[in-house]
This record gives structure tokens, C-alpha cells and sequence, in this order.
């Protein structure tokens, strides 16, 4: 009689990629968002906002307003992503998993420092999320339910690369701007990123879930697509907070 | 892209695999498949299954003990600084180890 059993990710028990052809595909991956990096500044408005002499503080406490939200939204989905990494690769689930035990409470991290820009917990938790934070949500959603887990590991990746890539720069610019005490929560959130080298776990992540050319093609498209998403949000962040204000002093 | 490969040898098999530097010693379960080699359990550094001794290639041919693996092999017995728990390694030079549980 045959066995039923399936979805228990031991039938991929050898890597699609070897420890070599792994590291390879993550130089190529890594220089494709630089490029999307260089698209970034080029495209989206205020990209570089954060990372100037002076912070509109409007931006700055909705941004960390957008990003609490964020963390706390798909840490749902993120979890849900954990069953499905599960599914296909126990070892990629296991680094997952050790990846959100690190992440999962960042939004207090946030949450502090939206404290000490003046915003309270409170108004925090009055402030319903963007249109394009929620859409982000649902596209995570959407993923697990018709494409697999690999789109949301997908875009940890991204995100953790440019964190490590960009985010120095920033808190610098910060600690002029905003003032080194008042974003303590995102110098620890960076230390995290940068220390605990999260860029690096969630890649072996990945690189456990590729089983083919074709997924390597998707990992691709799953960055380009969580950029639009994410470039959605800034623009909604700057017409929401700075385009007025550029209405009428014209 | 080149890619910087180090020999990682394991006695008493004998087995010989190169490796990315930086990679996990866990790669060696794949790179090694179906080879008795090192046999890994909870690659989290709690079951002790993976110990090893680096017998060659010194102590700095992996990446350095963390606190919480040097607590766990004083509590298994094996304090000396050659000994390390594999699936907390990261190799950095060529080395050659050999697992304690192949010893008989």
C-alpha cells in the first residue's frame, strides 16, 4: 500500500543549489538590487529624505508610524509563512523561525522612539496603517495561499540587504537630524540586522526553498515586485506629509 | 564570480570537500550526501550530536566558540579548545576535524 504522506519537506533532502553555486546566485541576486537601489533614488520621491541634514518630523513619525504597522502586520503572515517553509524544507523553516524569534517584537523598538518624537502609544495605535502598508499585507497573503512561501522570504531578503547596505548611513544622518537619544529603537533594531548578519539567514533560508531554474527566475520577479510595492508606500507617505506642503509654497 | 573555496577534511573517513569560505559546516550533509560524515541534530547548538575535535588547521580555521556553545561542551565533558559543536561553525581556512561520535 502506498505511503500518503507528503508536504513533510523531506523529499528534497539534497539542496537544488550546492554550497558554491548558493554563494554565486546570491552575488548575482545582490547586485540586482544594487541596481534597484541606484532605480530607487532615481524614481521615488523623498527616497533620500531621511538621509539629510534636516527631517520633515511630520515624514519621520509617520514613517516610523508605517513601519511599527509594517512589523506588527506581517509578523502574522510571516508566521504563516513558517507552516509553509515547513511543508518544503525543515531546514529552511528552522532558520525562518530563528530569523522571526529576532524580529517579531521590533515594533516596540519603533514604538519607543515614535515616544520620543512625541507620538504616544496611544495615537500610534489610533493611526489605521496606509492603504499601501495594508496592500503590502495582502500581497504576503496572497503569496501563501497561490505561490508559496518563497516570495515572502523574498522579501526579507531585500529588506535585510538594504538595512545592512543603507541603514548606517541613515541613523548617521539621524543622529544629526533627529538626535542620537531619540532613535535608540532603530540603532538597536540595526544592530540586530548588521550583527546577528540577518541578510546572511535569510538567504540560506531561501536558498533552501529553490528547487529549480524557475524559482530562481521567481525569486527575481518577487524583488522587483515587493520594490513597487514598497515605492508605493513612499509615494503614498509623500503626498500624504510633503506634497501639500510643496502645493502651497508654490 | 570566483568563488574562494577551502579544503575541509574529515578522519578517520577520509573524506575531502571544498567549501565556500564562510560556509556552515552543516553544508557538509549536503555536500556529502549519503557519506557517513557528521551526523547533525538540532544544528542549533542544544543536542551535543555534531561534536567535533579539529585535529588539523587550528582553532582559527573556524569562526570563534560563542558563550552559549562553550557553556554546552563544558557540560558534555569537553572543554579543551579543539573541541566544537559543528553545526556552529562557520569555516574559514582549511582544517581537517573529526567527529567524536565516529571514534567508536
Amino acid at each position: 500500500m502506498k505511503n500518503r504522506v507528503k508536504h513533510c519537506g523531506l523529499e528534497h533532502r539534497q539542496p537544488f543549489l550546492s554550497a558554491a553555486g548558493s554563494v554565486r546566485l546570491r552575488a548575482e541576486i545582490d547586485a540586482i538590487i544594487d541596481r534597484q537601489i541606484e532605480r530607487w533614488y532615481d524614481t521615488v520621491p523623498y527616497a533620500a529624505h531621511l538621509e539629510g541634514k534636516s527631517v520633515n518630523s511630520e515624514y519621520y513619525q509617520r514613517h516610523l508610524i508605517e513601519t511599527a504597522w509594517r512589523i506588527r502586520l506581517l509578523r502574522v503572515s510571516e508566521s504563516k509563512a513558517l507552516a509553509e517553509i515547513a511543508k518544503r524544507s525543515p531546514e529552511a523553516a528552522q532558520i525562518w523561525a530563528n530569523y522571526e524569534r529576532e524580529e517579531m517584537l521590533h515594533d516596540e523598538l519603533f514604538i519607543q522612539d515614535l515616544e520620543r518624537a512625541g507620538v504616544t502609544r496611544e495615537q500610534f495605535l489610533a493611526t489605521e496603517p496606509y492603504l499601501s502598508t495594508k496592500l503590502l499585507t495582502g500581497f504576503f497573503s496572497y503569496l501563501l495561499d497561490h505561490e508559496g512561501p518563497l516570495g515572502v522570504v523574498a522579501y526579507s531578503y531585500l529588506v535585510e540587504y538594504v538595512n545592512v547596505k543603507l541603514e548606517p548611513r541613515k541613523i548617521e544622518a539621524l543622529k544629526g537630524s533627529v538626535g542620537e537619544t531619540n532613535i535608540a529603537g532603530q540603532i538597536s533594531h540595526s544592530h540586530t540586522d548588521i550583527n546577528d548578519d540577518h541578510p546572511g539567514e535569510v538567504w540560506q533560508a531561501i536558498r533552501f526553498l529553490l528547487r529549480s531554474d524557475e524559482d530562481v527566475q521567481n525569486l527575481k520577479r518577487y524583488l522587483d515586485e515587493h520594490q513597487t510595492i514598497l515605492a508605493m508606500y513612499f509615494k503614498e507617505l509623500y503626498e500624504d506629509k510633503v506634497l501639500p506642503l510643496e502645493k502651497k509654497a508654490a | 564570480m570566483k568563488t574562494s573555496l577551502v579544503k575541509v577534511s574529515i578522519s578517520p573517513q577520509n573524506i575531502e570537500v571544498e567549501l565556500p569560505v564562510n560556509s556552515d559546516l552543516t553544508e557538509l550533509e549536503f555536500e556529502l550526501h549519503n557519506q557517513e560524515a557528521i551526523p547533525f541534530g538540532c544544528r542549533s547548538g542544544a543536542c551535543g550530536a555534531c561534536l567535533i575535535e579539529v585535529v588539523s588547521g587550528g582553532v582559527d580555521a573556524l569562526t570563534p566558540k560563542g558563550d552559549a556553545e562553550s557553556a554546552f561542551l563544558s557540560v558534555l565533558g569537553y572543554e579543551g579548545e579543539s573541541y566544537r559543536l559543528a553545526c556552529q561553525c562557520r569555516v574559514l581556512d582549511t582544517v581537517t576535524i573529526s567527529p567524536i561520535s565516529q571514534r567508536g
